[in-house]
């Protein structure tokens, strides 16, 4: 049996005699195509010292061989940044929702036997292997204006100065790297996948597409940054739009407060604070909206 | 291809603080006046007496009052309930936090709680001997009740009803308050979290204690209070409330 061990497995750091580095055991659901089955394979792949789960998968790419000596097509994955801020390396990893290149391979084998475990996100629409879909996750972010309304280059004059209390509560929430962790580990936020209908035209595709995600729950990532833009000065001159969207279908009404976002943000976003603090202006704003109009 | 969304769907939030509302008042209340009356009875048969007294003084009113106030609520509840349980994925095996167990029995006591409460009901009013115990009498409260919750399995069920509806409601309250805002910060929602303990230990103590004190009931000493309070009662009203016919007719029931 051919076992891929190229050069750089060999090569040890700490000058120790060139014997074959002991192998990591890797377990992938995989998937070809949208919408079609999924299936597992495992790899092997020479251990290095502190190994990311992306180093893992470019290994894996690179030999594109299973356990057992295989030919397969390479696992494709989505990842950009490498450290923890572009959000798009998001995968399950032993079985838990994190960032691929901030999760290292000594301490997953220690969590789960021996053997590393990765699944696409589940709470997406798989597109191939670990890549995942996440429009939806970008369209909770248009519903509710997630930006600071500025639609001109005129000179508007500096902006309202912010206190340094202010800077410091919004600052957290600014954190925000749009990986979907949250929402993953949502028990309230649960999978839209529309397939296309025989004879629909693209756009009416993506119109039915758009019409699931509008009815269904934002997601926390969604809430907080909405919460953030209507502590902002300027970006807080569209909060009754915000809120309009907060409290429509598919809002703030449908969080269940299981918590789980909080836990597994990787940027430790105070997530259920925005979250408590949107259902406070929500109570007011619907006060407002009942007895002012 | 933008039609109108369905009238739940359009009213999604309003229904929504609704049900969080119904949960708090009047389902909630009713449970603490409910499991407090109750308890009344380890001050013996006399005590919970007279509080089923007070509350049948409502005569004829009685039953509109609990339809509006306690059923129709309870179903409005449950009906949202079961729609918000339809929607959601508990997931507690991939993500074992405190936070998600307590979404997940949320969820599991409410469906427990509301089997429980129509079983109940309709072995205190109408069924008691085929489905267990026997029937409730206002008149003889104390001693019917103690009847009902005689056999082991009764009591058994009460004690998982009682605990899972006391459950359902003491995490409510914490929910509740994150729902409408009132507790935002973490801390404040640990402060919270410590009331809404107190309130579900108190409640789930009353609840049991009521059924123990139920069980522990002399049935005929119990009865024998309760023609006496009904005896009691009758002397203290003038002559022409009543006829004497109806009154004597009453004493044979």
């Amino acid at each position: 049996m051919i076992r891929a061990i190229d050069g750089d497995a060999l090569r040890t750091g700490d000058g120790r005699s060139r014997q074959a580095a002991p192998l990591v055991r890797v377990r992938i659901l995989r998937q070809d195509v949208a919408g079609g089955e999924s299936y597992w394979e495992r790899f092997e792949v020479p251990h290095e010292p502190n190994m990311n789960v992306i180093s893992l998968l470019q290994k894996i790419a690179a030999a594109a061989r299973t356990q057992d000596g295989r030919r397969v097509a390479p696992v494709a994955w989505d990842c950009s940044c490498l450290e923890e801020v572009c959000g798009s390396c998001t995968m399950l990893i032993n079985g838990r929702t994190r960032m691929a290149c901030s999760a290292l391979v000594d301490k997953l084998l220690e969590e789960n036997g021996g053997e590393v475990e990765l699944r696409p996100m589940s709470k997406f629409p798989v597109v191939r292997d670990l890549v995942v879909d996440r429009r939806r996750l970008f369209r909770s972010l248009e519903r509710v204006q997630a930006w600071v309304p500025v639609d001109d280059s005129y000179d508007h004059g500096p902006g309202p100065r912010i206190s340094p209390e202010q800077q410091q509560d919004a600052y957290p929430l600014s954190e925000c790297i749009s990986c979907g962790c949250c929402l993953e580990a949502c028990p309230q936020f649960t999978k839209i996948e529309p397939v296309l209908r025989d004879g629909e035209s693209d756009a009416d595709f993506e119109a039915r597409r758009r019409q699931a995600f509008d009815a269904a729950f934002l997601g926390a990532h969604a809430i907080s940054q909405a919460m953030l833009f209507n502590s902002h000065p300027t970006g807080g001159m569209i909060a009754d739009e915000r809120m309009e969207s907060l409290t429509g279908r598919g809002g703030i009404q449908i969080c269940g407060n299981a918590q789980n976002c909080v836990a597994v943000c990787p940027k430790r976003i105070p997530l259920t604070r925005s979250i408590a603090r949107a259902g406070r202006a929500a109570t007011v704003w619907a006060i407002k909206k009942l007895f002012d109009r | 291809m933008s039609e109108t969304p369905p009238f739940l769907e359009r009213h999604q939030f309003l229904i929504y603080r609704l049900f969080s509302l119904a949960g708090l008042v009047p389902v909630g209340a009713f449970l603490a006046v409910h499991l407090l009356t109750n308890a009344s009875v380890l001050g013996g048969a006399a005590s919970f007496q007279s509080r089923v007294d007070l509350i049948h003084s409502l005569g004829p009113l009685l039953v509109p009052v609990e339809v509006a106030f306690i059923f129709l609520p309870i179903m409005f509840h449950a009906a949202v309930g079961f729609v918000i349980i339809a929607n959601g994925m508990p997931n507690v095996g991939s993500y074992p936090y405190v936070g998600n167990v307590r979404y997940a029995l949320q969820r599991a006591t409410g469906m427990v709680a509301f089997a429980f409460i129509v079983w109940h009901i309709i072995q205190l009013h109408w069924l008691g001997a085929p489905l267990g115990g026997g029937q409730f009498d206002p008149h003889y409260a104390t001693s019917t009740a103690a009847v009902a919750l005689q056999p082991t399995w009764v009591t058994i069920l009460y004690a998982i009803g009682i605990l899972a509806a006391v459950f359902h409601f003491a995490n409510g309250l914490w929910t509740l308050g994150i729902t409408w805002g009132i507790w935002t910060s973490p801390a404040a929602m640990r402060r919270a979290n410590v009331i809404s303990i107190v309130v579900g230990v108190g409640l789930a103590a009353a609840g049991l204690g009521a059924l123990g004190g139920m069980r522990a009931v002399d049935v005929e000493q119990a009865r024998a209070v309760e023609t006496w309070m009904h005896e009691q009662l009758e002397r203290q009203q003038p002559p022409t409330a009543e006829p004497a016919p109806v009154a004597a007719a009453r004493k044979e029931d």
